[in-house]
C-alpha cells in the first residue's frame, strides 16, 4: 500500500515531467485508435450503401464482376437479351424485375471539355434510371430524364463542378459521344463515398453505353412479400438457367464489401505500421524520462533503501509510476483517437468523400486495443530505468548526486552494440549480393532489424565522437556558449543517445525510402533513355483504357511518323512443357512497338514477334516453361478462339519497362477475337516526323482537347510525371512519418526539459557570475541542435545503407541505378537543426526565467 | 553618467573614492500585511575599497541578503546601492548580468564550479562569457598564487574541496572585479582547507589590493578580515576594526547573551 501511496505522490509531483512522455502514449495510442474508428467507420458507412443500394436479387451476365462493376476490355458492359427480364418477371416470387443498363468504363466531361470524374479514384457511372436507384436517391431539382437529350447527374458532382440545370454535357464511351443537358439533379439519401454518378432513360443508356438497345447489365428483381432472398434467389436461376449470374442482396453487398475492405485494410494496416514505428520512438522517450527521474531521485530512493525498502519495492513503485502514466496517456489517447477519425472523415469529405458522423464506429475492442497498447508498452520501457532503480545501493543517501560511470556496462555495451551492427551490415551485405529477391529481402529485413538495434545500443557511445566533431563543426563559432553546449551534451551519453536514437528511427525511414524513390525516377529515367524510341505517350492516368474516337484523333493528328497502338488480355496458355497457365497476360502491339521500346531480347529478334501467328515470351518464362525459338505454344484468348502461336523472340526479363512482358502483334490477335470483343488500347505511342516535334506535341495536344481524361506526355513530361508520382506516395509516407518524427522532438524536449531541472544549480551559477538570459538560452539551444544533428546523423546514415542495400537487391526487379538525393538528405539534415531549435523553445525560456537566488538555494 | 559596465579595472584605489561600494536606507521585505517580514531594515553600510569586510550575524539577522543585495543579485524594497558611483538598484536584468559579469566576482559556500569544465576553464569563464581574452600575465600570477599551476586540467570532480574552492577565488581574482563577496566560503571546508583559502583572500587584498565582502558565521574565518559589520534582525548592530578570533566569538557570545534576555 506504501509503494503506491509513494508512487502516486511521485507521480503526481512530478506530472510535470510526465507530461511529455504522457504526449507521446497519447499519439501513438490516439493514431492507433483513430485506424480503427476510422476505418470502422468507412466500413460501416460502405456496409449501409452496399445495403441500401442492393436490389434483393440482382442478374447480371455471367461475365459481371461479383460486385456489379461493369467494366471489360473492350469498353462495353457485358450484357443480356431484353428477354431475360421477362423470363425473371415470369419466376415465382417476383414482385417486381427492372432492367438496367450500367458502365463505369465511362468518362464525363462538360461543355468546357474538363473531366467531371472523381479525381479520388471513386468511380465515375453512367447508367439507366432505375427504382431501384430511386430508392437511394431524391430528385431534388428538375426531372428525371426522358429522351436523348436529357441527362440527370447527382447532386455532391453538381456541386463540384457548379453543373446546373441545362448545362451541356458530353457522355464518352467506347460506342462514342453523347450530348445531353441537364434535366434534373439527385441527391443521394445515404452516404456517397465519392461517386459521380450520371443517368439516362434505358433506351439512351442502352445505345450510349452498349450501342444497341434490348439489352440490360442488370436485372434488378425485388422480391414479393414473404419471399425470401435467397428463396428468390433459387427461383430466378431456375427460369432462367446457368447462363447468367444470380446474386441475393446480400451476396452483392458482401462482395462489395470484401472489395472496399481489401483497400480499407492495407489502408488500416500501412497506418498502423507508422503508430508501430510512432510507439517504437516513444519508447525512447519513456525511458529516458524514467531514467532522469530515478537519476534525480538517486538520493530519496537510497534513503528508502536505508530505511529498510527492499529492491523489488523500489523496482515496484517504479513500475508502478509507469502504469499510471500509460494508463492516464492510454485514456487519453483513446478519446484523442475518436478525435482524429473525426478529422480523417472531415479531411475526406473535402476530398468529395462524404462521410457522416452518425456512422462512426467504435467497437469495443478499439479502447482495449488501446489501454492494453499504451500500458504494456509504458511498463516494458519502464522496466530498465526501474531494475536500475531496485540496483541503487542505500548509501546513495550519503553521497552527493552522481553516480560514476559504470565502465564495464560501458564496454558490454560497445561489445554488444558491435556485435549487432557488425551483424546487420553482414545481413546487409549478404541481402545487396543476393541473387534472389525473395532470399535477399529476408536478409533486408534482418539487417535494417539488427543495425537499427545495433545503433540504437551504440548510439551512447557514438555521441562522444559524434557530439565532438559536430561541435568542432557547428558549435566552436559559438565560443563558449557553444563549447558549453558540447559538453552538456555530452555530460550523459546514455542520455543523449537515446534522445538521439529517437529521432534517428524517424529519418533513417525517411532517408531509406527517398534513396529508394530517386534510384526508382533514376533507373526509369535511365531506361526511358536507353530503350524507348518513341516520342509521345498518351494513357490515361487512372488506367482506363483509351476509347476508339480518340485513338482515330491521334492518328489524324498532322506530322505524325508513326502511331502504334498497345493492348493487353489475358488468355490459358499451354506450354511445352505441358503445363495450362490459366489467365496469363499477353501484349497485343502493332509491329512498330519494337521500335518504340527497344527490349533487348536473349534469342531471335523482336520484330518476327509480330509476324503473323508469333509471339515473343521473356526468358524466365521461357527457362520455366521449357520454351525455345520456334517453340509452339497453345493460346486461349478470353473472349475469342484458340491459338497456336510460335515463339520468334526470347526477351531479356531485365528493365523496368513492361517487365516480363509477352508480345503478339495485334493482327494476329484480331484473328481469333471478334472485333466486338477486341480489348480497347492500353496505350497509344506516337513518333513526330523528323524535326516536326514541337509542332506534333502542340497538335496533338489540340487533337486530345476533347478528351480530357486522356494525357499526353513527351519523354521529358513522362519523365517528370513518373518523379511526381513517386514523389506524391514519397511525400504521403513522410506525413504519416511525421507523427514519429513528432515524438522524438517530444523525446528532445522531454530531455532538455528534465536537464534544466537537473542543472538548476549550474544555470544559477552561471547567472551569478555573469551569463546573459540570451546566452543560457542559447546555450540550451545548441545543446539541442547537437542532439537532433546527432540523430540526424545516424538516422540519415543508417538509411542510406538500407536504402542502397534496398536498391542492389531491387537491381534484380530492374532498379539498376542507385541515386542518393543528396538535396533531400542535406535539407533533413539542416531541418532537424531547426527541429533542435524548436524543441529548445520552451526549456530555455523556463531557463531564462529562472530566478538566479532561488537557482543557487536549489539543494 | 556612470555606465554600468565598464571596463574592468584592477582592484585598489587607483585615485578612486575609498569606497566600493554602499547601501543607503536598504529595505529588504518579504510577504505584505501581517506576514510581512523585514530581512533588511534601512541599512547604511559603506564598503572600503581595498579592504576585506565580513559581516556576521545570527542566522535570520539578513547578513547574506545584504550580501545578495548589494552584488545585484537580489532586488531590494527601497534604498540604493551604488558599485563605485554606480547605481545599480533599479538595473533592468541585463545591465546587472553584465555588471555581475564584469565588476564583480563570488565565491560560493558550494557548488562554484561547472563540472563539465575543467580548472582553468572554469577560471575564466567569466572573461569567456565576456568574449575577452584573459590576461595572461595576471592569470599565471593568479594561479600561482593559488597553487593550482598543476591541477589547471583536472575536472572538479577530481579536486578536493579546498582545491574546489581555491579555484573559485582563482576564477573570482582572475577578471579583476572591482569587488568580490564570498558565501560562507570556508562553510564546508575542514579548518587546514579554511585557513588555506581565507589566508590566500587575505594576500590577495594585502598583495592585489584587492576588495573583499565575505557573509560568515565562523568567529575564525572573520578574523582574517580588516573589518568585521555585525548584523542582527536586519540592522547593523556593531562593528569592529582588525579584530582577532577571539574578540569575535566574545562579541558572538556577548549578542547571543543579550538575545536570550531581551
Amino acid at each position: 500500500m506504501t509503494v503506491l501511496k509513494t508512487s502516486l505522490r511521485n507521480f503526481l509531483a512530478h506530472k510535470g515531467r510526465m507530461a511529455l512522455s504522457a504526449i507521446a502514449v497519447l499519439l501513438s495510442v490516439a493514431f492507433v485508435c483513430g485506424t480503427l474508428v476510422f476505418t470502422d467507420t468507412m466500413n460501416t458507412t460502405f456496409d449501409k450503401l452496399f445495403a441500401a443500394t442492393s436490389s434483393d436479387v440482382t442478374v447480371s451476365a455471367k461475365s459481371a464482376s461479383d460486385t456489379g462493376e461493369t467494366t471489360s476490355d473492350n469498353g462495353r458492359p457485358p450484357v443480356m437479351p431484353a428477354s431475360v427480364v421477362a423470363t425473371v418477371r415470369g419466376a415465382d416470387g417476383v414482385a417486381r424485375a427492372e432492367g438496367t443498363v450500367f458502365s463505369t468504363s465511362v468518362t464525363v466531361v462538360d461543355s468546357q471539355k474538363d473531366n467531371l470524374s472523381p479525381k479520388s479514384g471513386a468511380p465515375t457511372i453512367v447508367g439507366s434510371w432505375n427504382g431501384n436507384d430511386a430508392r437511394t436517391m431524391k430528385i431534388t431539382s428538375g426531372t428525371a430524364p426522358h429522351g436523348s437529350s436529357q441527362v440527370m447527374v447527382d447532386a455532391d458532382t453538381a456541386d463540384k463542378h457548379h453543373l446546373k440545370l441545362g448545362d451541356e454535357i458530353d457522355v464518352i464511351s467506347a460506342v462514342g459521344t453523347h450530348t445531353a443537358r441537364i434535366s434534373g439533379i439527385a441527391t443521394f439519401t445515404v452516404t456517397n463515398p465519392g461517386a459521380a454518378i450520371f443517368y439516362l432513360d434505358t433506351r439512351t443508356a442502352q445505345e450510349t453505353l452498349v450501342g444497341r438497345t434490348g439489352v440490360y447489365t442488370n436485372v434488378n428483381v425485388t422480391a414479393a412479400k414473404g419471399v425470401t432472398d435467397p428463396q428468390l434467389k433459387r427461383n430466378v436461376s431456375a427460369a432462367i438457367g446457368g447462363t447468367y449470374k444470380v446474386q441475393t442482396a446480400k451476396e452483392t453487398a458482401d462482395a462489395n464489401q470484401k472489395d472496399v475492405e481489401g483497400f480499407l485494410n492495407v489502408m488500416k494496416y500501412a497506418m498502423l505500421g507508422f503508430a508501430g514505428v510512432a510507439f517504437l520512438v516513444g519508447i525512447f522517450l519513456i525511458i529516458n524520462t524514467f531514467s532522469m527521474l530515478v537519476a534525480q531521485r538517486t538520493r530519496e530512493i537510497g534513503l528508502m533503501r536505508a530505511i529498510g525498502s527492499s529492491r523489488k519495492q523500489v523496482n515496484r513503485s517504479v513500475l508502478t509510476e509507469a502504469l499510471l502514466l500509460g494508463v492516464t496517456g492510454s485514456i487519453l489517447g483513446v478519446g484523442a483517437g475518436v478525435g482524429i477519425a473525426v478529422g480523417l472523415m472531415k479531411l475526406m469529405g473535402q476530398m468529395g468523400m462524404h462521410l457522416s458522423t452518425d456512422d462512426l464506429t467504435v467497437a469495443w475492442t478499439t479502447p482495449v486495443v488501446g489501454l492494453v497498447l499504451g500500458v504494456v508498452v509504458t511498463i516494458l520501457a519502464a522496466y530498465l530505468p526501474a531494475r536500475r532503480a531496485g540496483k541503487i545501493s542505500p548509501m546513495a543517501a550519503l553521497r552527493d548526486a552522481g553516480a560514476p560511470a559504470d565502465a564495464r556496462a560501458g564496454r558490454i555495451r560497445a561489445a554488444v552494440g558491435l556485435l549487432l551492427t557488425a551483424g546487420g551490415g553482414f545481413a546487409l551485405y549478404l541481402a545487396s549480393a543476393a541473387a534472389k529477391a525473395t532470399g535477399g529481402s529476408l536478409w533486408l529485413g534482418l539487417g535494417v532489424v539488427l543495425s537499427l538495434l545495433g545503433f540504437v545500443v551504440v548510439g551512447p557511445l557514438l555521441a562522444g565522437g559524434v557530439v565532438r566533431v559536430l561541435g568542432t563543426v557547428v558549435l566552436r563559432v559559438f565560443g563558449p556558449v557553444g563549447r558549453m553546449a558540447e559538453r552538456n551534451a555530452l555530460r550523459n551519453p546514455r542520455r543523449t543517445g537515446a534522445t538521439g536514437a529517437a529521432l534517428m528511427i524517424g529519418l533513417a525511414l525517411v532517408a531509406c525510402l527517398s534513396v529508394v524513390g530517386s534510384s526508382m525516377v533514376a533507373s526509369a529515367t535511365d531506361q526511358l533513355d536507353k530503350t524507348v524510341g518513341t516520342d509521345f505517350i498518351i494513357q490515361n492516368d487512372g488506367g482506363q483504357p483509351l476509347v476508339p474516337q480518340a485513338v482515330k484523333a491521334v492518328k489524324d493528328t498532322p506530322g505524325l511518323k508513326r502511331v502504334t497502338e498497345y493492348k493487353s488480355t489475358t488468355a490459358d496458355y499451354t506450354t511445352p512443357d505441358g503445363k495450362t497457365l490459366k489467365d496469363t497476360d499477353i501484349t497485343a502491339a502493332d509491329p512498330t512497338y519494337a521500335i518504340d521500346l527497344r527490349t533487348k531480347t536473349v534469342a531471335g529478334r523482336l520484330k518476327d514477334a509480330y509476324l503473323p501467328n508469333s509471339m515473343s515470351v521473356h526468358d524466365k518464362f521461357a527457362k520455366a516453361h521449357d520454351i525455345h525459338l520456334g517453340s509452339k505454344i497453345k493460346v486461349a484468348f478470353k473472349d475469342g478462339g484458340t491459338a497456336e502461336l510460335t515463339v520468334r523472340a526470347i526477351t531479356s526479363s531485365d528493365g523496368l519497362i513492361d517487365q516480363g512482358a509477352k508480345y503478339t502483334s495485334i493482327a494476329t490477335l484480331a484473328r481469333y477475337v471478334p472485333a466486338d470483343k477486341m480489348p480497347l488500347d492500353e496505350l497509344v505511342f506516337a513518333s513526330a516526323k523528323d524535326g516536326q516535334q514541337d509542332t506534333a506535341y502542340k497538335a496533338l495536344k489540340s487533337a486530345l482537347h476533347d478528351y480530357p481524361q486522356y494525357t499526353v506526355r513527351d519523354q521529358t513530361d513522362y519523365k517528370q510525371a513518373l518523379k511526381d508520382q513517386i514523389g506524391q506516395l514519397l511525400n504521403m509516407i513522410y506525413g504519416l512519418l511525421a507523427l514519429a518524427i513528432i515524438v522524438a522532438i517530444l523525446g528532445v524536449v522531454n530531455t532538455l526539459a528534465l536537464s534544466v531541472v537537473e542543472r538548476t544549480r549550474e544555470i544559477g551559477l552561471m547567472r551569478a557570475i555573469g551569463l546573459s538570459r540570451r546566452q543560457l538560452r542559447r546555450m540550451i539551444r545548441l545543446e539541442s541542435v547537437v542532439i537532433a544533428l546527432f540523430g540526424a546523423l545516424l538516422g540519415l546514415g543508417l538509411g542510406m545503407a538500407w536504402g542502397a542495400t534496398a536498391q542492389q537487391l531491387l537491381a534484380l526487379e530492374g532498379l539498376k541505378v542507385l541515386e542518393i538525393p543528396w538535396s533531400t538528405i542535406v535539407s533533413v539534415f539542416i531541418g532537424s537543426a531547426f527541429v533542435g531549435l524548436f524543441a529548445a523553445l520552451v526549456p530555455a525560456f523556463r531557463a531564462g526565467r529562472m530566478n538566479v537566488l532561488n537557482a543557487i538555494a536549489t539543494e | 553618467m556612470t555606465s554600468a559596465v565598464t571596463i574592468p579595472r584592477h582592484g585598489g584605489t587607483g585615485g578612486r573614492t575609498a569606497v566600493a561600494a554602499r547601501a543607503r536606507q536598504v529595505v529588504k521585505a518579504y510577504g505584505s500585511g501581517e506576514t510581512r517580514v523585514v530581512a533588511l531594515d534601512h541599512v547604511d553600510v559603506d564598503i572600503a575599497r581595498g579592504q576585506f569586510t565580513a559581516i556576521m550575524g545570527p542566522s535570520g539577522s539578513g547578513k547574506s541578503t545584504l550580501m545578495h543585495c548589494l552584488a545585484g543579485l537580489d532586488t531590494v524594497s527601497s534604498g540604493q546601492i551604488y558599485l563605485d558611483e554606480t547605481e545599480i538598484t533599479g538595473l533592468k536584468d541585463k545591465k546587472l548580468t553584465q555588471l555581475r559579469r564584469d565588476r564583480i566576482g563570488f565565491i560560493f559556500q558550494a557548488f562554484n564550479l561547472l563540472p563539465t569544465l575543467n580548472a582553468i576553464e572554469n577560471i575564466t569563464l567569466p572573461m569567456d562569457i565576456a568574449g575577452r581574452k584573459p590576461d595572461r600575465e595576471w592569470m599565471d600570477r593568479v594561479v600561482t598564487t593559488v597553487g593550482l599551476a598543476d591541477r589547471l586540467r583536472h575536472r572538479p570532480t577530481q579536486l578536493s574541496g579546498g582545491q574546489q574552492q581555491r579555484v573559485a577565488v582563482a576564477r573570482a581574482l582572475a577578471a579583476r572585479p572591482e569587488i568580490i563577496f564570498g558565501d560562507e566560503p570556508t562553510g564546508n571546508l575542514d579548518s587546514r582547507a579554511g585557513a588555506e583559502v581565507l589566508g590566500f583572500l587575505r594576500r590577495s587584498v594585502d598583495e592585489l589590493g584587492q576588495t573583499i565582502v565575505m557573509v560568515t558565521h565562523d568567529p575564525v574565518a572573520a578574523s582574517y578580515a580588516d573589518r568585521v559589520l555585525y548584523l542582527a534582525d536586519g540592522r547593523i548592530v556593531d562593528e569592529m576594526q582588525q579584530p582577532t578570533a577571539e574578540q569575535v566569538l566574545d562579541r558572538m557570545k556577548d549578542f547571543d547573551a543579550r538575545g536570550r534576555t531581551s
